[in-house]
């Protein structure tokens, strides 16, 4: 079951990112009480591009949550690095996010009010720091957004912001980016586009990603893939493909 | 559609009761203001009814009119001789002579004379049946060594019988020692008048009437009617002396008290009126904005298949409803504001007697319909905005949409802008009979055309303010980005806080400029070296002047003296002055004719401006009409330019005194000998008038500066109550910002998740708050500094020559918005820190 078996390293410091250990969620009491996780440990290594899936209700969110400091689980622990996160006050926990954490959702990722390079540099401006200029420009290159750096989110198309959220997401060199469906909302090509974009961060900047998916061609963009089914991880894949993947969840929910 | 309207008001409480609260706080000025008047009226006609209870007929002088201004009744005494005439009337039991005048009691502990701003001070003879009652423990006065005084002064100043105690008359003061207190009525005092008497003859003694009366009470004997005795006693009566029964004394009394009241009523009215002004414009935002959060929900109703009438009907409805709930809330909070305000003028001294809170049908019935009313004409526009959504918005995002045009709303701006400054203008230059009213409508449609107009430049305005706070950091920025992206949002929140502030800003634009005219005028004119006045300006012995020429170093010592009038049908001021000394003592400058020739009997100087006014000139005779003694004819003399201390109209002292009962100096104005020691002159003065606790020596600097103090008493009272309207206002503040939260929610959960700490949260919600407000206050400042210089330019003519701007003043209020900003702005802060970061960011 312990998805860390497979690949262990040598020194889990340098080489696992972010780990849930047993981790579980119960929301609700008594007999309405729905149980999210239920015992999930699993390892998130740096510089990989890991992706969740399960079906609908199976916790591939909520485990996203809990590993984000975005929800506290029932118990368990989730570190970041070697910081457990349940041990953080959420003063903490928010300067964590702010400073380890980078986030791509599948909507309203941006702040109407700022401009596209505003929403970019936003995690480092509310630290009060200054974005470093030279991987500003590598990152808006990437994603390709320099002529529209100026532009309010509702002057861009919907790719164009969810590449904006990503360039925010890996400006401040986070220990880890979660993404949460950052496809859902896009057409294939523009989705495409931004997992490709991930994908190379990984490839070329060492970034370490977790992103959640109900899509299995997005989800064959990752080096692996954790399947979730009622709060537990039931199954895990390397070098996934497409068809792999369709196959494996045909198998799971069967 | 009307199930809908209901649900939608009770799911979102928070702004239910913020909207609610601006309609609650108005109708709640409106309807205390009406409990507090009734409340008064009937405790005063209760005491009037009482007090003139044990008489059936008053003698006393027939006068020419009533003066609203001066608190002791303007008429000449009769001789004694009448009180035989009338006792000797068949079916009278008994007649009493009275005589009163000013007498002001010195506190015996501080020596401060007791002073009212209003009420008289005064004295009268003590007999059975004038209204007092003896209180357990005295004795009535006998003799001129006793005094029985008001209860309700002796526990003020903690006088006991056995006290000594000294007076102030017209005359000479005295000193008595108290035998008694008394009770007016069921009450402590009259209508908090301070009040000391005597046998009759220490009265007509220290009251300077020897030999005469000013009234005589009688009492019939049982089985003769009132009327019948009026009716016989009137045959007996000399010239000029009338007989009027209770009920006549009783229903002028009673009409006075409602003349006064209806004053107070109505100003009062007015503040609640600004209120409620200020209120409504809280509840159009509220439903804009509502409504447009709402646009989805509204589309999606259309798309069904409802009607827009239905719509807006839905919309009116829930107005409606929290129209009625605000207003009677409002009407309950009304009643506990008018106990409040009862309890603010008792400790100022304007004694209102015990007795139940009135609530008329009146009272209940107008503030509902007020209330209701307002709530549902401020949110007309929004319904109708809301009966046009297309139900194909349904489909759309319901965040950030595009502006619709604002060429309609410039337009309607200034069209409304102008419909406001024409009969402003009118009304200040023009000289209508309605005038007041004119400039009041003009008041509120410009604060209503500027209003439309501010969205125009809120943006950058936002922009200017916030560029300081961007510096701030993140929370800084973000707050500055918020109060930009919904200009018509900001702009309406800081309009309401404009027009409270505006007002304000009006009020002490017009006192800098009272003070700065005053000032102005009093440092060309004013030449002596000392002023005698009394704090409370209601005069003093004329003997004191008298006291004041035998102090060494005094050159001239001279009178002025301040009474009451009609001329040309309207209440003017006469002053009373020595024609011979005035001039040495300041500058008048003679335009035609000379002050000197007010010495010849029957003359007056008038005001250069009011005599072109009237097209008068030296040697017209015009018509003058005293209270006590009727009208006669003055030949003008002179005419002069603005001197400050004379108003519109001048006689000389002997003519004065011929027709005012109640001769009392306002100021002495004093003029140091050459060369003399001027600090020691005045120390003398302050010793030889050391047995005049009402008056102090004031040299120029201190005289201008007892003025501007006055004006500044009278200007914070009324700014203390336009208070109400920018509390309302800052509701606004809260109302718009809770509700821009709850429209930014997702946005929050992706700030926060990123790692906006809740502090920065609460720092971003403030800075909103702070640049809304510095917006509404500064636009305030501008329209309340236009306001003030209009009616500075329009009172020109009566003296006001300089336009006072208080900087430091408008200042301190600008910065005391932003600092109101943040307190307001409390509670949405925390309910945005607050905010469950998953739920935001989760999507259905």
């Amino acid at each position: 079951m312990s998805a860390t078996n497979e690949m262990a390293p040598p020194d889990a410091r340098t080489t696992v990112a972010a780990r849930a250990v047993g981790l579980s969620k119960v929301y609700g009491e008594g007999d309405a009480a729905v149980r999210a996780l239920d015992g999930v440990s699993v390892d998130f290594e740096r510089a990989r591009y890991t992706a969740i899936m399960g079906p609908s209700g199976s916790g591939k969110s909520t485990l996203l949550h809990c590993m984000a400091g975005l929800d506290t689980p029932t118990s368990g622990q989730v570190f970041i690095g070697d910081v457990d996160l349940t041990m953080l006050s959420e003063k903490a926990l928010t300067l964590l996010r702010r400073r380890s954490i980078g986030f791509v959702f599948q909507a309203y990722n941006l702040v109407p009010t700022l401009t596209a390079a505003e929403n970019i540099t936003l995690p480092l401006d509310i630290a009060g720091e200054k974005p470093d200029r030279a991987w500003f420009d590598q990152v808006v290159d990437t994603v390709g957004i320099r002529d529209r750096l100026s532009h309010r989110p509702a002057e861009l198309s919907g790719g164009q912001q969810q590449r904006v959220a990503g360039a925010r997401a890996l400006v401040s060199r986070p220990e880890i980016v979660f993404a949460d469906e950052p496809t859902g909302n896009l057409d294939s090509r523009s989705g495409n586009e931004i997992l490709g974009f991930l994908r190379s961060a990984v490839n070329e900047h060492g970034q370490t990603i977790v992103m959640v998916t109900h899509d299995a061609s997005a989800a064959s963009f990752a080096d692996r893939i954790v399947f979730l089914g009622d709060g537990r991880v039931v199954d895990e894949m390397l070098e996934p493909t497409t068809r792999r993947i369709l196959d494996r969840l045909k198998s799971l929910e069967g | 559609m009307f199930r809908a309207a209901i649900r939608s008001l009770l799911a979102r409480k928070v702004r239910l009761i913020l909207t609610g609260f601006a309609v609650v706080l108005g109708v709640g000025f409106m309807a205390g203001t009406f409990v507090l008047t009734d409340t008064m009226t009937r405790a005063f006609n209760d005491l009037v009814d009482t007090g003139y209870a044990p008489i059936d007929v008053l003698v006393r002088s027939s006068n020419a009119f009533t003066a609203q201004t001066s608190s002791l009744e303007e008429r000449d005494p009769m001789p004694q001789s009448v009180l035989q005439d009338v006792e000797a009337v068949p079916g009278v039991a008994k007649a009493n002579g009275d005589v009163i005048g000013y007498a002001q009691i010195v506190d015996p502990k501080t020596g401060k004379a007791i002073g009212t701003f209003g009420p008289p001070t005064a004295a009268s003879a003590w007999y059975q049946g004038n209204g007092f009652r003896l209180k357990p423990g005295g004795s009535p006065p006998r003799g001129p060594d006793q005094t029985v005084i008001d209860a309700a002064t002796a526990k003020t100043h903690d006088i006991a019988v056995g006290d000594r105690v000294e007076i102030l008359f017209e005359g000479p003061p005295r000193e008595f020692e108290v035998v008694g207190l008394a009770g007016f009525g069921e009450g402590d005092s009259l209508f908090g008048a301070t009040w000391a008497m005597f046998d009759l003859r220490t009265a007509q003694d220290v009251l300077g009437k020897q030999g005469k009366l000013d009234t005589i009470s009688v009492v019939a004997e049982p089985g003769v009617s009132a009327v019948e005795l009026q009716r016989s006693i009137s045959e007996v009566l000399p010239k000029g002396v009338q007989a009027v029964t209770q009920a006549t004394v009783v229903s002028e009394a009673q009409d006075q008290i409602s003349t006064g009241l209806g004053f107070l009523r109505t100003a009062f009215l007015v503040f609640a009126f600004v209120s409620l002004f200020v209120g409504a414009f809280i509840i159009f935002n509220t439903f804009a904005i509502i409504l447009a959060q709402r646009t989805r929900e509204l589309a999606l109703f259309r798309a069904l298949g409802a009607s827009g009438r239905q719509v807006m009907t839905s919309v009116l409805v829930e107005a409606f409803v929290i129209g009625v709930v605000s207003s009677a809330i409002g009407v309950l909070a009304g009643i506990g504001i008018a106990i409040l305000l009862k309890g603010a003028l008792n400790a100022t001294g304007f004694e209102i007697p015990a007795s139940g809170t009135v609530i008329l049908a009146r009272t209940i019935v107008v503030s509902l319909v007020v209330g209701t009313l307002v709530t549902m004409i401020a949110a007309f526009v929004p319904a109708r905005r809301a009966a046009r959504v297309a139900p194909i918005e349904a489909l759309r995002e319901a965040q950030d949409r595009p502006g619709r045009s604002l060429r309609f709303r410039i337009i309607a701006g200034f069209v409304v802008l102008a419909l406001g400054i024409a009969p402003l203008l009118y009304g200040l230059f023009g000289t209508p009979s309605n005038g007041l009213q004119l400039v009041g409508l003009g008041v509120a449609l410009t604060f209503v055309g500027v209003a439309m107009l501010t969205p125009l430049i809120a943006r950058p305005v936002a922009a200017t303010i916030g560029l300081p706070v961007r510096l701030t950091g993140m929370p800084g920025k973000l707050g500055r980005e918020n109060s930009m992206r919904n200009p018509r949002r900001t702009a309406a929140t800081a309009s309401a806080l404009m027009i409270g502030l505006g007002l304000v800003v009006f009020v002490a634009v017009f006192g800098a400029s009272a003070k700065a005219s005053t000032t102005a005028v009093l440092e060309r004119t004013l030449k002596a070296d000392f002023i005698l006045i009394s704090p409370t300006l209601t005069g003093f012995s004329t003997s004191a002047a008298e006291d004041a020429r035998a102090v060494p170093g005094v050159d001239t010592v001279s009178q002025v003296r301040q009474a009451e009038a009609k001329i040309e049908g309207g209440t003017a001021f006469v002053t009373g002055l020595e024609p011979g000394t005035f001039p040495v003592v300041s500058e008048v400058d003679a335009v035609q004719g000379g002050l000197e020739d007010l010495a010849n009997p029957n003359s007056i100087a008038v005001f250069d401006d009011t005599a072109a006014e009237n097209d008068w000139t030296v040697g017209d005779s015009i018509p003058v009409e005293f209270p006590a003694t009727g009208s006669t004819r003055l030949r003008v003399v002179a005419l002069y330019s603005e001197n400050g201390l004379i108003g519109d109209y001048a006689v000389s002292l002997d003519t004065y005194d011929v027709n005012v009962a109640n001769v009392l100096d306002t100021f002495v104005l004093i003029k140091a000998d050459k060369g003399a020691d001027v600090a020691a002159v005045q120390a003398d003065l302050e010793k030889a008038l050391s047995a005049y606790p009402n008056i102090e020596v004031d040299d120029q600097a201190g005289f201008r500066d007892r003025y501007a103090t006055l004006i500044s008493q009278v200007l914070n009272l009324i700014s203390a109550l336009l208070l109400f309207a920018v509390i309302i206002a800052l509701f606004g503040v809260m109302n718009t910002l809770y509700l821009s939260i709850y429209e930014r929610t997702r946005e929050l959960g992706l700030l926060r998740a990123v790692g906006l700490t809740r502090r920065q949260t609460r720092s971003m919600v403030r800075w909103e708050a702070v640049i809304i407000s510095v917006m509404g206050a500064l636009f305030g400042v501008v329209i309340g500094i236009a306001f003030g210089w209009a009616l500075q330019q329009a009172l020109e003519p009566e003296g006001f020559s300089e336009l006072g701007i208080p900087g430091g003043q408008l200042t301190i209020y600008v910065l005391l918005a932003a600092i109101l900003g943040v307190l307001f702005a409390v509670f949405p802060a925390r309910r945005a820190a607050k905010l469950n970061v998953l739920q935001a960011i989760s999507y259905e």
